[in-house]
């Protein structure tokens, strides 16, 4: 196996280009450990460890955020910048896996890896992020909506990596909010609800929600976000809101849990995330 | 770069000069290149943290790292943790605690417990089981390692 390690990006992507059987490496969390397992055998890997311009989370004046690929998950667990809708991205980091993976891998390798039931992704589309890919044909931004298409299989095209994660600017007074379901702290999750909120008079004025672990991508139903802003988050507005979530769900039987107990989670960890973030920005108000 | 790579680690305060395949971990490295065996190799997949070293003072499953990618880096391993032949404070406290059982665990467990202390010297019951949630113990005496650290927190206090 051959290994580069460029210090711009230009370079990488120029690697990748001429190496039909090279892949680019981030934290390595998910790709070495696909190695140890045998599961790949990268002709080259090109680590994208070196690249200043990926390493850094940057607020720009308008109140996005830019998150480097190269960003790792305890970084932003720990980022002052991710507050308001944002703290939705910082929350679901601070729960995946352990101390020791947090530190190894990154939003950018999360995000090409494409697995739904990793923490960010529900997150991203619950914060409406744009992904920003890099190639040699140059640089596109995909909404994270469209990125994920199906189990770990997302529209990055080959030789193309993804440089950076674009929140927009959350709403005046949103919170942001990740209930999580695991039987053992630091697994991946039976499901999980990402929610970005923003509450008016009582009444809910705003609301984002994507589930993980829910189905083949993040799931997010307009209408049923429709359904509740106006509401008072009651509980019928709330159970309503489940249905159409659940229904566009098409979760798995696995060893976390069945597809029929994940359908079941739905509405109880919808109304946890509601009620949280509910409690924050009345508190905060 | 291909075939074999040359690397520079400092590995317990000690420079070593490594020539590794590429695709080698860093446990690896340190297991077979360097005969360190105190860092163990369990899943090789991040999730039992028996692997858990310090690189650049962070805790990380070296199980996860390829060597190649730590060049430069400062690693410590078990190995590197007590100083002119006698434990560290966090090793001398695991060993009063009572805490080991069949020992596979240790390593990683204390490697964790020394970078938590090293940032939080004072952590509660519930911080010390976040920042080990990485290491699972399968003889699942988890009481005494958090009474370890407890102990091991006091004693540097002290």
């Amino acid at each position: 196996m051959h290994f580069h390690k460029p210090i711009s990006l230009d370079e990488a992507i120029a690697l990748l280009a001429g190496d039909a059987g090279a892949m680019p490496l981030a934290g390595g969390a998910t790709l070495v450990a696909m190695m140890n397992a045998e599961l790949i055998e990268p002709n080259a890997l090109v680590s994208l460890g070196a690249i200043d311009e990926l390493k850094a989370v940057k607020s720009a004046a308008g109140g996005d955020v830019r998150i480097g690929a190269m960003v790792s998950h305890t970084e932003l667990a720990t980022s002052e910048q991710l507050v308001g809708g944002h703290a939705v991205v910082r929350r679901a980091a601070s729960l995946i896996a352990h101390p020791t993976v947090r530190n190894i891998g990154t939003i950018g390798g999360a995000v090409a890896h494409g697995d739904p039931s990793s923490d960010l992704l529900p997150a991203l589309v619950a914060a409406d992020a744009v992904i920003e890919a890099a190639g040699s044909a140059g640089r596109r931004d995909i909404a994270a909506e469209d990125f994920f298409e199906d189990y770990l299989t997302t529209t990055l095209a080959e030789g193309e990596v993804v440089a950076a994660v674009r929140l927009p600017k959350s709403p005046v007074g949103a919170t942001g909010v990740y209930e999580k379901f695991t039987r053992v702290h630091g697994d991946y999750a039976t499901l999980s609800v990402a929610v970005m909120l923003a509450m008016k008079g009582g009444n809910c004025s705003f609301v984002r929600i994507a589930l993980g672990a829910a189905g083949p991508k993040p799931i997010r139903v307009k209408a049923a976000e429709a359904l509740l802003i106006g509401s008072e988050l009651d509980g019928e507005a709330i159970a309503a809101a489940s249905q159409l979530l659940a229904e566009a769900s098409d979760p798995v039987d696995d060893v976390r849990g069945s597809a029929d107990y994940r359908l079941i989670l739905v509405p109880r960890l919808l109304s946890r995330a509601l009620a949280n973030a509910r409690s924050q920005v009345e508190g905060a108000a | 770069m291909s075939g074999e790579v040359d690397i520079t680690l400092m590995v317990n305060g000690e420079e070593q000069v490594l020539s590794v395949p590429a695709s080698r971990t860093l446990l690896a490295a340190l297991r077979d290149d360097l005969e360190l065996t105190g860092t163990k190799n369990a899943c090789s997949q991040g999730v039992c943290g028996a692997c858990t070293v310090l690189v650049d003072g962070m805790q990380v499953n070296a199980c996860l790292l390829l060597a190649v990618n730590t060049d430069g880096c400062k690693i410590t391993t078990i190995e590197g943790l007590g100083e002119g032949g006698k434990l560290s404070v966090v090793q001398q406290a695991f060993v009063d605690s009572g805490a080991i059982q069949c020992g596979f665990c240790m390593s990683g467990m204390i490697v964790s417990a020394t970078a938590l202390l090293a940032e939080n010297p004072n952590p509660s019951r519930d911080e010390i089981r976040q920042a080990l949630s990485g290491n699972l113990c399968r003889c699942s005496g988890y009481v005494r390692v958090v009474n370890a650290v407890l102990l091991a927190s006091e004693r540097r206090g002290a």
